[in-house]
C-alpha cells in the first residue's frame, strides 16, 4: 500500500486557490482529456464506476453507480441538476473546507466532469452559511474559470455547456441531508423528503438531480487524469483511494491529513496526530464524526475503511476522528453530542423530534447527577424506538447509534454517574456551564 | 384498480392513492395524524405503520401514507411489528403533550386519545419537564390555538396552502422547539378557518364558538345539508341533549364539498335555536293572535281556499322538493323569495346565492321574486300564503306590517309573524327537524334528516300540506 | 400596503439578479435573507420579512416559517457584534466552556442575550467546521481558532 497523496498535493503551494497555480499543476487536464478526447458521458460514468470511488460525505455509496441513476435524457428530457453538498456540518468534520479554501478549482473541475457525465447543465454549490472563506474562494474560482471559458456556454469550444451557481445555507445541519439540502436550495425549510421518490427521479424543483459531496467530486479529476487502475493502488479493494481524515480532540497534532483508506486507527492517531496529548492515555474515540459513536480504546487497531468499521459495529462516516483521554468523561461527551441532535432535528418525525430531545434530557440529567439506573435501559429503549430506518431521514439514526454505543461500550461510566450522583471525574471538568437563554 | 392482499383478503386498491387510502376504504384499522385524504401526504407523523411484503423482499414495516400500492402486495395492518412501531410513536408523541383531556374540547373525538387507547401503552416513561408554549392564543374570531397540545403534523398549514390556496399558518422554529403560528400574531382571515379545527387531530386548534360548550359524547348527530347557500355542503348537525344545535360540521362528499365547509355555513345555527317557536297554530281574534288547534286551523285554511280560490303562494327558498311539490299543487300562483346575492361568493364553495333550493323550486315551477316584488304582489292580492322557515324574515316584518287589511294572509313559519294582515299562522319545522331534499346549484340532491324533534304541535309541513289537500278535495269539501 | 420600500433599491436589484440563478424566483429567498441581515441591521424584522415575501411572491407567514428554521437568521434584535462560540464535541474537549465564559465576561452579556451597552450578542453554536483548530469563536462572521481564554478579551476589545 503506497502513501501517495494527491487531494492535498497542491494545497501547500502559495496561491494554490488561483487558476494559474491550478493549471500549472495539472489542473483542468482531466476536463480537457474528456472534452477533446471524444469521451462519451457513459464512458466517463464507467471510469468512475471502475475506480470504485465511494462517496466521501458520510454514506460511502458508489459514486459511479449514483451517477448512473440519472435517467436517459432521451426518455426524460426535463432539466437536470447537480447539487454539490458543501454543507459540512457533521461534528468533527472540517475537511471539505480545506479543499474549498486551498484547491477550489479542483472542485470546479470535478463539478464540470460530473455534469458532463450526467448531462447536467446547471450545478449549485450549496455552502454552509458559516463558511465565508470557503464560499468566497470557490466563487472566485468559478469566476476565474468562467473568464477562461471553462464555465458557461460551449466550454473549451465544445458543445458542452454548464453553469455553476453558488448558494448559501443558513446554519442547519439537516441541510446536509441530500433531500433537506434540496428543500433548502429551493428556498424552503430544510425538511428532508421521504424516499422514494429518489433525487435522480424527483430532485431539485422535481427534476432529476444528483447530490455529491465536495471531497468526492475533487477525487474525480484525478480518477480521470490518472485512471481507475491508479486510483485502486491506494486504499483497499472495497474502499480504494485516499481520504481526508480530520483528527481532533485530545491529541498532540490535530489536523486534516490525507491518508489511504485501510490504515489502522492506531496508525492515524500515533503517526499522524502525534498520539494522545500531554502524555495521557486513550480512553475513548469516535471514528467518523459524532454520528458514529464512542468506541473503546481496545478498538484502536480497527482498519479505517468502510468494512473494517462496520464489522466493529460502527461506521466510517466522514472519517472525522475525535479522541478522548483518560480525564475526559464519556457521559459528558454524550451530553454534548445528544444536545446537538436535539438542536438539529427538523421536527417532522415524531420519534426524532421528541426522541432527540428526550435523549438529550436524559444525558444531561445523568451528567448533572440526577440520573437513575433505569435511565440506562431507557436510553437503549428510546434509541430502538427511533432507529433503524423508522423516520424520513437518518438523523434519528445518527442520534440513536452513539446512544447504543455508549451503553454498549461505557456502561460502567453511565452507572457511576448514577451511583456517584454526578461525574466521578468532576475535578477535571470545567466549572458550572453557563445556560443559554431560551427565546 | 390494483389487486392487493389486505389482512388476508384480496381487495382492489386505487393506484392513484397511497396504501393508507385502500386500507381505510376496506375498513382496515390504520391510525393517522399527518395524513388527511383531502390534503397532500407528507409522511411525517410515522404512526400509520403497516407491514408490507412485496415480491422476494423481506417483509418490512413502513408508513402506509407514502407507500404506493403495487400488484400482489401483501399488507398486514395488524402485524405485531406494526403495532410495536405505533406504540413507540405514541410514547414519543405523549412525552410533551399536556394532559389536558379533562378541560380539552377535543376529548371524545381526539385521535391522540383514540389511538393511545388502541395502540399505546398505559404509562409513559418520561420524567422530563414538558415544553411550555402559549395555551390560549387567539388566532382571530374563529380559532383559538393551544401550542402545547399541538403535535406538529401540519394539516392546518397544508389546509390553508392547498384549499383556500393562501398560506396563513406555518411551523416555526425546528425540532423540539417547533410551534405553529401566524405571521406577527395576525389573526386568521377568510371564510374557511373553521376547517382547521375539524382536521386538527388533537385539541390544539379549536373553535371559539364551541369552547367549553359541550362534551361531544352528549351530542346526538344527524347527517344533513347546509342551507346557507346553493352549494348545499353535506354536514352533520350536532344537538346537545336533544335541545340546542351546538355544532355543524362538514361531512365528506366528493361531489359537492369534499371535506370542507365555509365558516358562514358552519356558524349559522343560532337561528335554529331561537326561542319563541310557533308551536301549533294561531288565529287572529279580537284580542290579537290566539292559540288554535292545528286541525281547526287547517279547516279554516281549507275554507279560505274554497271561498277565495287557490292562493298566491310566496314560499321560502328553504322549502324542500317534497314540500314544494305539494304546495305547487295547491297554489294559484307559485313564487319564492329570491334574496340578493351574497358577497361571500368565492372560488371554493360559497356560490354567492343564499338559497339552498333555488334550482329545485324553479324546476317545480316556482317563480323567483325579490322581496320588494313579492311585497308589491302581496299588496294587490286578496288571499295569499307565506310558506316556509324564514319567510317572515326574508320579507321583513316591518314591510309585512304595512300590508293592507283587505289581504287574507296565512303564514306558515317557524316563529309567529303577527302582522295585522295575518289572520292564521301555523308552525313548521326548521331544517334540522324534518326530512327532505334540496337540489344544489349543480342539481345534486342534498338530504335533510331529523336531528331534533320539532316543538310539540308542529307537524312536518308535508303532512300539513297533505291534510290541506285532502280537505280541499270535493269529497271532503262536501262534508 | 406595500413594504417593498423597506428594501433599498440596491438590494432589490441584487435579488432580481440572484433570482435569475434559479428556475423559480422564490428559491433565492435564503441568500436574499442573508443579504438583508447583513445590510439592514443584523436581524430580520417583521417588515423585512414582509418585504421579502412581497418581492418573492410569497406570503409573509411562509417567509417567517423559513427564516425561523435557520439558526443563522436572527428574528430578534442583536448586539452590534455577534460572538458565536462553538460548544460541540471537539471544541468542548479542548475548553469551549472556558472560551464561552471568557466571551460572556468580556462582552458583559449572558449567553443568548444582548449586552447592556448593545455592543455584543454572545451565543452558543453547534459545530462550525473548525474542529482541528479547537476551541474557536466566530466574531462578526470571521473564525478565530486555536483560542485560549485570555485571548478572548483582547479579541472582543478590538472591535467597537
Amino acid at each position: 500500500m503506497t502513501r501517495e497523496t494527491y487531494l492535498l498535493s497542491r494545497t501547500a503551494l502559495p496561491n494554490s486557490h488561483t487558476l494559474d497555480v491550478y493549471r500549472a499543476h495539472g489542473g483542468y487536464r482531466a476536463l480537457e482529456k474528456i472534452l477533446k478526447g471524444g469521451y462519451t458521458p457513459a464512458q466517463v460514468i464507467q471510469l468512475v464506476k471502475d475506480s470504485g470511488l465511494r462517496g466521501r460525505g458520510g454514506a460511502g455509496f458508489s459514486t459511479g453507480l449514483k451517477w448512473s441513476f440519472m435517467p436517459d435524457p432521451a426518455k426524460d428530457p426535463r432539466p437536470r441538476y447537480l447539487a454539490v453538498n458543501a454543507d459540512e456540518s457533521e461534528p468533527g468534520t472540517c475537511k471539505d473546507r480545506v479543499l474549498m479554501e486551498k484547491d477550489p478549482h479542483g472542485l470546479v473541475e470535478g463539478v464540470l466532469i460530473a455534469c458532463f457525465a450526467m448531462r447536467v447543465q446547471a450545478a449549485y454549490i450549496y455552502v454552509r452559511g458559516e463558511y465565508r472563506l470557503p464560499h468566497d474562494r470557490v466563487a472566485a474560482a468559478v469566476a476565474e474559470a468562467r473568464k477562461a471559458g471553462l464555465v458557461g456556454k460551449n466550454i473549451l469550444g465544445t458543445d458542452f455547456s454548464c453553469e455553476i451557481f453558488m448558494h448559501k445555507g443558513a446554519g442547519a445541519y439537516i441541510c446536509g441531508e441530500e433531500t433537506g439540502l434540496m428543500e433548502s436550495l429551493e428556498g424552503k425549510r430544510g425538511h428532508p423528503r421521504p424516499k422514494p421518490p429518489f433525487p435522480a427521479g424527483f430532485g431539485l424543483w422535481g427534476q432529476p438531480t444528483t447530490v455529491n459531496n465536495v471531497e468526492t467530486l475533487q477525487n474525480v479529476p484525478f480518477v480521470i487524469d490518472r485512471g481507475p487502475d491508479w486510483f485502486k493502488t491506494m486504499g483497499t479493494p472495497k474502499s480504494p483511494g485516499n481520504v481526508l481524515v480530520g483528527i481532533s480532540g485530545h491529541v498532540e497534532r490535530p489536523g486534516v491529513y490525507e491518508v489511504p483508506l485501510g490504515l489502522s486507527a492506531r496508525t492515524l492517531l500515533e503517526e499522524y496526530a502525534g498520539g494522545i496529548w500531554k502524555g495521557r492515555k486513550l480512553k475513548a474515540w469516535i471514528p467518523g464524526g459524532s454520528s458514529t459513536g464512542l468506541l473503546p480504546a481496545s478498538a484502536i487497531d480497527v482498519k479505517m475503511d468502510h468494512d473494517g468499521l462496520r464489522e466493529a459495529g460502527s461506521m466510517l462516516g466522514t472519517v472525522s476522528m475525535i479522541f478522548l483521554d483518560e480525564t475526559a468523561c464519556t457521559v459528558r461527551a454524550m451530553k454534548v453530542i445528544s444536545r446537538f441532535y436535539d438542536h438539529e432535528s427538523c421536527g417532522q418525525c415524531s420519534q426524532c423530534r421528541e426522541g432527540t430531545q428526550w435523549l438529550a434530557q436524559i444525558f444531561a440529567r445523568l451528567e448533572h447527577g440526577q440520573g437513575r439506573m433505569e435511565d440506562i435501559e431507557l436510553l437503549s429503549s428510546l434509541a430502538n424506538g427511533m432507529a433503524p430506518a423508522k423516520t424520513i431521514c437518518a438523523l434519528a439514526d445518527a442520534a440513536a447509534i452513539p446512544t447504543h454505543a455508549i451503553v454498549k461500550n461505557f456502561r460502567a461510566e453511565l452507572e457511576a454517574h448514577v451511583t456517584h450522583k454526578g461525574c466521578p471525574l468532576a475535578d477535571a471538568h470545567a466549572p458550572h456551564e453557563l445556560e443559554e437563554a431560551h427565546a | 384498480m390494483t389487486k392487493i392482499i389486505l389482512d388476508g383478503r384480496e381487495v382492489e386498491a386505487d393506484p392513484k392513492k397511497p396504501l393508507i387510502a385502500a386500507c381505510h376504504q376496506h375498513a382496515a384499522h390504520v391510525p393517522m395524524y399527518c395524513y388527511h385524504p383531502g390534503l397532500s401526504p407528507v409522511g411525517s407523523c410515522r404512526i400509520c405503520q403497516v407491514e408490507v411484503k412485496q415480491g422476494e423482499m423481506p417483509a418490512r414495516v413502513t408508513v402506509a401514507c407514502r407507500t404506493p400500492v403495487a400488484e400482489g402486495m401483501i399488507v398486514n395492518t395488524e402485524a405485531p411489528k406494526a403495532h410495536e412501531a405505533r406504540r413507540q410513536c405514541l410514547e414519543f408523541l405523549l412525552k410533551n403533550h399536556p394532559l389536558d383531556c379533562p378541560i380539552c374540547d377535543k376529548a371524545g373525538e381526539c385521535d391522540l386519545q383514540d389511538y393511545s387507547f388502541a395502540e399505546g401503552q398505559g404509562q409513559g416513561r418520561s420524567v422530563e419537564p414538558r415544553r411550555k408554549l402559549e395555551k390560549r392564543k387567539s388566532l382571530g374570531d374563529v380559532i383559538v390555538l393551544d401550542q402545547e397540545r399541538c403535535i406538529l403534523y401540519s394539516r392546518c398549514v397544508r389546509f390553508f396552502e392547498e384549499i383556500p390556496k393562501k398560506a396563513q399558518l406555518t411551523v416555526a422554529g425546528l425540532g423540539s422547539r417547533s410551534y405553529i403560528t401566524t405571521f406577527a400574531d395576525r389573526p386568521l382571515e377568510g371564510n374557511y378557518q373553521g376547517n382547521v379545527a375539524d382536521i386538527c387531530p388533537v385539541g390544539a386548534l379549536t373553535l371559539k364558538e364551541f369552547r367549553f360548550q359541550a362534551r361531544v359524547w352528549n351530542l346526538t348527530k344527524a347527517p344533513s345539508t347546509c342551507g346557507e347557500c346553493s352549494r348545499g355542503c353535506s354536514i352533520t348537525v350536532e344537538v346537545l341533549r336533544r335541545q340546542e344545535v351546538k355544532r355543524l360540521r362538514p361531512r365528506p362528499n366528493p361531489q359537492v364539498n369534499r371535506y370542507w365547509m365555509c365558516d358562514h355555513g358552519r356558524f349559522s345555527f343560532d337561528g335554529l335555536n331561537t326561542p319563541g317557536r310557533l308551536a301549533g297554530a294561531l288565529v287572529r281574534g279580537t284580542r290579537g293572535l290566539e292559540p288554535l288547534e292545528p286541525h281547526t286551523a287547517l279547516d279554516a285554511l281549507a275554507n279560505l281556499m274554497r271561498v277565495h280560490g287557490a292562493p298566491l303562494v310566496v314560499a321560502s327558498p328553504w322549502l324542500t322538493q317534497e314540500e314544494g311539490k305539494l304546495l305547487a299543487a295547491l297554489a294559484g300562483e307559485a313564487t319564492f323569495v329570491s334574496p340578493p346575492p351574497s358577497a361571500l361568493k368565492d372560488d371554493l364553495l360559497h356560490t354567492g346565492d343564499p338559497c339552498p333550493n333555488r334550482r329545485g323550486l324553479s324546476e317545480l315551477g316556482f317563480a323567483p321574486l325579490a322581496a320588494a316584488e313579492a311585497l308589491t304582489k302581496l299588496a294587490g292580492q286578496g288571499f295569499a300564503l307565506l310558506v316556509g322557515e324564514r319567510i317572515g324574515a326574508l320579507l321583513g316584518r316591518e314591510a309585512l306590517a304595512t300590508l293592507p287589511a283587505g289581504l287574507r294572509l296565512v303564514v306558515l313559519d317557524t316563529h309567529p309573524l303577527d302582522v295585522p294582515a295575518s289572520e292564521l299562522e301555523l308552525g313548521v319545522p326548521n331544517a334540522v327537524e324534518r326530512t327532505g331534499t334540496w337540489l344544489n346549484v349543480d342539481g345534486i340532491e342534498g338530504r335533510l334528516s331529523i336531528a331534533r324533534s320539532a316543538p310539540p304541535g308542529v307537524a312536518p309541513l308535508t303532512r300539513t300540506l297533505e291534510e290541506l289537500a285532502r280537505r280541499a278535495t270535493p269529497a271532503e269539501a262536501a262534508r | 400596503m406595500s413594504k417593498l420600500e423597506v428594501l433599498p433599491q440596491k438590494l432589490r436589484d441584487e435579488f432580481t439578479e440572484l433570482a435569475t440563478h434559479y428556475p423559480l424566483k422564490s428559491s433565492a429567498l435564503i441568500p436574499a435573507l442573508h443579504r438583508c441581515q447583513e445590510e439592514l441591521g443584523g436581524w430580520l424584522t417583521p417588515d423585512i420579512l414582509e418585504a421579502c415575501a412581497e418581492f418573492f411572491g410569497l406570503e409573509p407567514v411562509e417567509v417567517f416559517g423559513v427564516a425561523s428554521f435557520y439558526p443563522m437568521f436572527k428574528l430578534r434584535p442583536v448586539g452590534k457584534h455577534l460572538v458565536s462560540v462553538c460548544h460541540n464535541i471537539a471544541c468542548n474537549l479542548r475548553g469551549a466552556e472556558e472560551i464561552l465564559a471568557a466571551a460572556c465576561q468580556a462582552a458583559g452579556a449572558k449567553p443568548g442575550h444582548v449586552s447592556p451597552d448593545g455592543r455584543f450578542t454572545v451565543e452558543r453554536v453547534e459545530c462550525q467546521g473548525a474542529c482541528t483548530a479547537a476551541p474557536m469563536l466566530v466574531l462578526d462572521g470571521v473564525f478565530h481558532e486555536n483560542l485560549t481564554p485570555d485571548q478572548v478579551g483582547t479579541l472582543l476589545g478590538s472591535v467597537k
